[in-house]
């Protein structure tokens, strides 16, 4: 593959942009059930599916030090209803070549489900059990939990995976931010089935949860249906965690270097302060991060890749979440080359920080980001998503419809100012995962070196 | 690197969508050869451009190695009128983005573009196509590029060895035997002449094909191929591949060490190319062994007996005979012994009593969705006819493949089973961090 899409899990880079020729949001209809169930529903036609995304308002961040409770919860919700075994759901669902997945990541938990038009009534059924009635099953749910048990050990052998969540952990200290959506293979050990049916108890309601549809259907019949499914879901007494705590006990050290013995390349990630998702300037930020990191010719991409050939890829984006949000910029590249790299890295960045863009390069920045924007919101199951996430970050349908007048309201002035108030200067944290006898030196000159082994749990 | 598209086919569904037709998509061949589909799609005011090109590396010879991957690279790095750089900063400042992938059979570059980028697009393409620079510095500093992916790659993942090493086993003549990516010091030794040849012998628009979808009409598009790509010549038609990979006459073994937690392990089975008429029972049979958690082999290794944290079953389209492979990681406890007596009784099982009526069913249910979920935007809709129209010769293939399931019977895949799935037709590796 000749580029190297920036795939860094933890990093979610914010390249979104409208297009030239004005791309709007579909109409939609959104209601609430009398239950507090907030209600999307969006037509499409043009394949005869429909996309169904479910966000319930409860992720890692409520784990509470049982790291990876929320994510084994949102998987065994897949283990059974009251009428079904999980061999006879996944028979039903598979039959008819549906799809319905559970997963939760740091901030809240998603049920996703596609199937066919005609398949509307048995798979919305399906999925109103699984929500609703989860028979929580304890045999399967040791056979989940040994199974991530082996996942969260192989991870540890695969530097890319788990170096967000070093930094995430480097970065938040002991705030829930940090907390490990898969767990910990400490904390995942000690999880069991009744854990999940309390956390599920508690956090599974309707009132801060949101369904959307979107899909070949007609609008009136799908409302009457979600109405009749999910009108009997009761209310619960808890609230979502609001993580918007201060950042503390983040320790003196600034360079975490984690040791992985027989690693032949160093893998690392530099970064510090980002912005929440609903921040005002999120697009205009977006386009800044663009050229900085986001796309084949941005300026570190040019520089650790075409110029010097130090790596296969470069990159940084923004993780912005709900309350805060982190800033990273990401590459990898062999050893022997580690400081080489890592030099370049911050070189390329203090000049980004310090002469910001030319009118050239941030032109080109706008008309790529406005360019690459309508296909990310091309299908039902992406507009599923959105609708949800407008709902969770609490942005609305401004966000596609007035992106590319932010994308083309952005100046020279202005990006100055974006960039020198929002790219963090200060602070930051490294995050080097390689070969510590061969790089334990190097890390020094980043500053004071806290050393780990990449065997050891995250948190 | 293999990739393996993922291969959707369509039947028929009542009231299926106007997208849905063979007619929608247009063709036209120019006169050097290259042949053209498109297919107009006004939902997003968007397109995109893939070209598949006839060379990927089946056509590498040990020395060479992984040369069709790292020409894929150079591709990017300077053409006559659009000097170093110049392509990605083209592209980008006019709203679009590309990429690119080297398989076995393939080599694939794909660009995505607001649609009122299209004529630069072409005058891109044209211009790399018909004069691409190869300059001594840039391959010095791509090998480093290629060498860091190649490692990336290996560091962060036992599955790329663990495939590599399957077909490094099982083919002993065949070009399948070498990896994509190459030999590493074949990456560090070929030289400008080597890509200078193939350039000439490969890229020419003669072996090539190119597949619009999205914001454009098919006049627009005809219009811009006769002005930029056209004027290229044919070049002659590439040398074919003599070499076949002789009958497997018995099962092959390997392991591999890496520091892993739980071994990981692979069987292929060779199996016949994309063009051979039992392409469509062993695919159909793929979905019925391993596709979701209702399959036989999840069932039985990962629910049940608890052997596997998870299992696989690849088989894709290829230009020779290729590998059907099955592959998991084990479980903590699980006993490689075990492990393969109970995946083995299930393929036992399989040639010995075929499938159910209901499973057939499914299988099919599950092709259907697996197609409108790629031709749910335009991305997948180039990808999938295009992929039809290299690997099966016309584009049409996918419209006739109900007909061409329908006509699958148990019979069929208890006769694939039998054939395909022998002892004497497997190899079975492992990567794992013991060994003697």
């Amino acid at each position: 593959m000749k580029k190297f899409i920036l795939y860094i899990v933890l990093l979610a880079v914010i390249t979104h942009s409208a297009s030239a020729q004005a791309f709007k949001l579909p109409a939609y209809q959104k209601f609430k059930l009398k239950n507090g169930l907030t209600v999307f529903l969006m037509e499409q036609h043009e394949v005869p599916l429909i996309n169904m995304s479910v966000l319930i308002p409860a992720g890692a961040v409520s784990d509470a030090r049982q790291y990876g409770l929320a994510n084994m919860t949102a998987q065994a919700l897949m283990h059974g209803t009251k009428s079904l075994s999980k061999q006879e759901l996944e028979e039903q669902i598979e039959f008819i070549g549906a799809n319905i997945s559970t997963f939760s990541g740091l901030e809240y938990s998603r049920l996703t489900a596609n199937f066919a038009a005609k398949d509307r009534d048995k798979i919305m059924k399906l999925t109103r059990d699984i929500l609703l009635t989860p028979s929580f099953n304890s045999e399967e749910f040791e056979k989940e939990k040994k199974n991530a048990l082996v996942n969260l050990e192989q991870s540890k052998q695969q530097p890319r995976s788990m170096l967000g969540q070093f930094f995430n952990v480097h970065y938040y200290g002991d705030h829930v931010y940090s907390n490990p959506p898969s767990g910990t293979v400490a904390s995942v050990g000690k999880l069991t089935v009744a854990d999940a049916k309390a956390f599920y108890e508690k956090y599974y309601h309707p009132e801060y949860a949101a369904i959307a549809v979107v899909g070949d259907f007609n609008t009136n019949e799908m409302k009457a249906m979600i109405t009749s499914l999910f009108s009997g879901w009761t209310k619960g007494s808890m609230v979502p965690v609001k993580a918007d705590a201060v950042i503390r006990n983040t320790g003196s050290a600034n360079v975490l270097l984690v040791n992985k013995e027989d690693a032949k390349e160093t893998t690392f990630i530099i970064g510090g302060k980002g912005i929440p998702r609903s921040h005002p300037e999120y697009v205009s930020i977006s386009v800044l991060n663009t050229i900085l990191g986001g796309r084949f010719t941005s300026l570190l991409n040019d520089e650790l890749r075409v110029n010097t050939g130090l790596t296969y890829g470069a990159n940084s984006g923004f993780r912005a979440t709900k309350f805060l949000g982190t800033f990273a910029i990401s590459t990898f590249t062999a050893s022997r080359t580690t400081e080489a790299a890592i030099d370049k890295a911050v070189e390329v960045y203090k000049k980004f920080l310090n002469t910001g863009v030319t009118e050239d390069v941030l032109q080109s920045g706008k008309s790529y980001v406005n360019g690459q924007f309508p296909p990310d919101y091309e299908t039902s199951g992406d507009l599923a998503n959105l609708l949800t996430d407008m709902f969770w970050f609490e942005f609305d349908e401004k966000f596609i419809n007035n992106f590319q007048a932010s994308v083309n309201g952005l100046t020279l002035e202005r990006s100055k100012q974006l960039i020198s108030t929002y790219f963090p200067k200060d602070d930051l944290r490294f995050v080097l995962i390689g070969n510590a006898g061969e790089i334990r030196e190097i890390a020094k000159k980043y500053g004071t070196v806290r050393e780990v082994a990449i065997t050891q749990d995250v948190k | 690197m293999r990739i393996i598209l993922s291969i959707v086919f369509l039947f028929m569904l009542t009231g299926a969508r106007a997208q849905l037709s063979a007619d929608d998509v247009k063709t036209f061949t120019l006169r050097n050869g290259m042949k053209i589909l498109v297919l107009e799609d006004h939902s997003i005011p968007n397109a995109n451009m893939y070209i598949f090109y006839k060379v990927g590396s089946r056509n590498e010879h040990p020395g060479i190695t992984g040369l069709s991957h790292f020409f894929e690279h150079m591709m990017f790095n300077g053409s006559k009128k659009y000097g170093p750089k110049m392509f990605d900063q083209t592209m980008e400042k006019n709203g679009g983005a590309n990429n690119a992938y080297t398989s076995n059979d393939l080599t694939v570059y794909t660009n995505w573009f607001p649609s009122s980028a299209i004529e630069t697009i072409f005058d891109l393409e044209a211009d790399r196509i018909s004069s691409l620079t190869i300059d001594s510095k840039m391959v010095e500093s791509e090998r480093g590029v290629v060498l860091s992916e190649r490692s990336t790659g290996l560091e962060n993942s036992p599955f790329r060895l663990l495939m590599e090493n399957i077909f490094a086993t099982a083919f002993q003549e065949a070009p399948y035997h070498w990896p994509v990516i190459g030999y590493e010091e074949d990456i560090k030794n070929w030289t400008k002449e080597d890509l200078e040849m193939y350039f000439k012998t490969y890229y020419a628009p003669n072996n090539a094909v190119m597949v619009i979808s999205g914001d454009v009409t098919v006049d627009q598009v005809k219009k811009l191929a006769g002005k930029y790509l056209e004027p290229i010549p044919a070049q002659p038609a590439p040398k074919k591949i003599h070499l076949t990979e002789p009958p497997q006459t018995g099962e092959r073994r390997f392991v591999v060490q890496k520091n892993i937690p739980t071994p990981v392990m692979g069987v292929g089975y060779h199996v016949p190319d994309a063009r051979h008429g039992d392409y469509y029972a062993l695919d159909l049979m793929q979905n019925i062994m391993a596709s979701g958690n209702s399959s036989r082999l999840y069932s039985a290794l990962v629910d049940k007996k608890q052997l596997l944290t998870f299992v696989n079953m690849r088989f894709g389209l290829s230009f020779d005979p290729s590998l059907l492979m099955i592959y998991g990681q084990l479980t903590q406890e699980a006993d490689p012994k075990l492990l393969e007596e109970a995946l083995f009784a299930e393929l036992e099982k399989l040639t010995r009593e075929g499938v159910t009526a209901a499973e057939l069913e499914k299988a099919k249910n599950q092709k259907m969705m697996e197609f409108y979920s790629e031709f749910s935007n335009i991305n997948g809709k180039s990808n999938t006819i295009g992929t039809y129209e290299v690997y099966l010769g016309d584009y049409r293939k996918l419209y006739d493949a109900p007909k061409e399931y329908a006509k699958v019977t148990n019979e069929d895949i208890k006769r694939v089973a039998n054939q395909y799935l022998r002892k004497s037709n497997r190899t079975v590796g492992y990567v794992q961090s013991k060994v003697d």
